[in-house]
């Protein structure tokens, strides 16, 4: 029975991973560029979070979600805008990886000034400890808003990127960056409203998962491994992929944790080491 | 009436000279056919006029305006559309929505929907498919009725005959004579010699990104043309 509870949770808990991974999924899709500062503005996130439950401590912080995530997408908007769009249409990838990696060490240093080194958690007040029985397990209420939240999440993006105009112009910018310009669409901003995109979802995914861990100005390197192990998990630029590729890390995870609670995230890291020996293009091929 | 108008146009590849000092019109309603070896310069033109290669000397008008320099986005808002070479539709979309991405610019005119799919009833058909399901001559048609969704007023077609057999060649090229009857004028670049000056009002020759003979097309005799293609 521990172990179907284990397993259970440690769905509950991909779902989370899941999220953090696909905006960074959507932009290897789309811009064939790894954002090396996703950890940080998943970390930034929670940091705004933290702040805005101090500004409105009767608010719930589920509730603040919302706002962090339109902060979120303007930052991500800006940060694509400004400096991405300068490097990212060179024939070599290696500029914008570059310069995504400075992003995340100048916003790393900024965070320990302006936040302080003291790990930090979000609270969430009674919802964080309520839980309910389903059948004989016993589950908690937090982690399963979360999964269904993720899964909400995911099946927006997947609708918004199929069955809708600007998921037309999504998809076409990523298949041909030039032709797409024959018919009147400028990439560069295709790119700013991705960017906005995949760093709205990771703060929803940064804030939840503040209020399932603690995390420090430096907790954006391991999200940023989580993220993409995620994604290449999953597949590069598959969306299910990822979710899929998330849950898988977060069952290893607290598998592993049950085995040998020293373990940390090793087991899923093993998992992650064997999954692209094993099957480099990814565990699941579900294409978009 | 002209609509295009190209004077003493170079381009460049890095350090590369591509075309030197092409001069070119087109008037409205008309079909010119631009011919030319491998590597004359051909697509490198086409390329300089939709604003895909920013590395240009010289004045281009189109319609009363000087395009030259401005980015792709904005001259293709002005009706000049370009059926690349290769193709290059989007894979990850189907079929419709690779013609819906033409209609993006929203240009009021003739061609729609319903009227590409009146123009190749295939693709009526195939509609919900990846273009790489379909035959060549039938992505070949996607990418005529991509760029008639703009509805442009000249209309670049970029080697439309490369690899197709025979039968598929007269097919598209029965459709540019329709896409004529609406009013749009076209550039038909083409190693087909034949096929090209048959279909065509006037013909460019390139060779080595230089200007090597225009005229009626009518009036060319074969010796002079390949005399013009090949340079000797």
């Amino acid at each position: 029975m521990i172990w179907v509870e284990t397993i259970v949770n440690g769905i509950l808990y991909g779902g989370l991973y899941g999220l953090l991974g696909v905006g960074l999924a959507l932009i290897v899709g789309v811009m064939r560029v790894v954002n090396l500062s996703h950890g940080e503005f998943i970390v930034l996130s929670a940091f705004i979070g933290v702040s805005l439950v101090g500004v409105f401590p009767s608010v719930h912080p589920l509730v603040l979600l919302l706002p962090v995530a339109v902060i979120a997408f303007a930052l991500g908007f800006a940060l694509q805008a400004v400096l991405i769009n300068r490097v990212v249409t060179r024939p070599d990838p290696f500029a914008a990886i570059l310069l995504t990696f400075g992003v995340a060490v100048v916003m790393r240093n900024l965070m320990v000034e302006i936040y302080g080194a003291d790990l930090r958690h979000l609270q969430a007040g009674r919802l964080a400890q309520a839980s309910t029985g389903i059948g004989s397990l016993q589950v908690g209420v937090l982690p399963l808003l979360i999964l269904a939240l993720s899964v909400v999440l995911f099946t927006a993006l997947q609708l918004l990127l199929t069955r809708t105009r600007f998921g037309r112009i999504v998809r076409a910018t990523a298949d041909h960056r030039d032709v797409v310009r024959l018919m009147g669409v400028n990439p560069g901003r295709v790119y700013n409203l991705v960017m906005g995109l995949s760093l709205a979802l990771a703060s929803v995914a940064g804030m939840l998962l503040a209020i399932r861990a603690s995390f420090s100005p430096y907790s954006g390197v391991e999200r940023l491994l989580v993220s993409f192990e995620v994604v290449v998990l999953g597949g590069l630029g598959t969306f299910w992929g990822a979710m899929l590729g998330g849950i898988t890390l977060g069952v290893a995870e607290l598998v592993g944790l049950r085995l040998d609670p020293n373990a940390g995230p090793l087991y899923a890291h093993l998992l992650f080491l064997a999954g692209v020996l094993l099957r480099p293009n990814g565990l699941f091929r579900v294409r978009t | 009436m002209t609509l295009l108008d190209v004077q003493a146009l170079d381009a460049f590849y890095g350090d590369f000279q591509a075309l030197f000092g092409v001069t070119l019109r087109v008037d409205a309603g008309e079909t010119v056919a631009l011919i030319g070896a491998n590597g004359a310069g051909k697509t490198t033109f086409l390329k300089s006029l939709v604003g895909l290669l920013d590395h240009r000397r010289g004045e281009i008008r189109f319609a009363g305006d000087t395009i030259a320099g401005e980015p792709a986005e904005r001259i293709s808002r002005l009706g000049l559309s370009l059926v690349p070479e290769g193709r290059l539709l989007f894979p990850s979309l189907t079929v419709e929505e690779n013609l819906l991405m033409g209609a993006l610019n929203r240009r009021p005119g003739a061609w729609n929907l319903a009227r590409v799919y009146e123009l190749f009833p295939i693709l009526r058909e195939r509609r919900r498919q990846s273009p790489n399901a379909l035959s060549g001559g039938q992505q070949h048609m996607v990418a005529i009725g991509r760029a008639l969704m703009s509805n442009p007023k000249l209309l670049l077609c970029d080697e439309i005959s490369l690899g197709l057999a025979p039968l598929v060649v007269d097919q598209i090229y029965e459709s540019l004579g329709r896409i004529r009857a609406e009013g749009a004028s076209i550039v038909l670049v083409e190693q087909d010699v034949k096929r090209a000056a048959g279909a065509a009002d006037r013909v460019y020759c390139l060779l080595k990104g230089r200007v090597t003979l225009h005229g009626q097309a009518r009036g060319l005799g074969l010796e002079q043309l390949s005399r013009a293609y090949f340079g000797t």
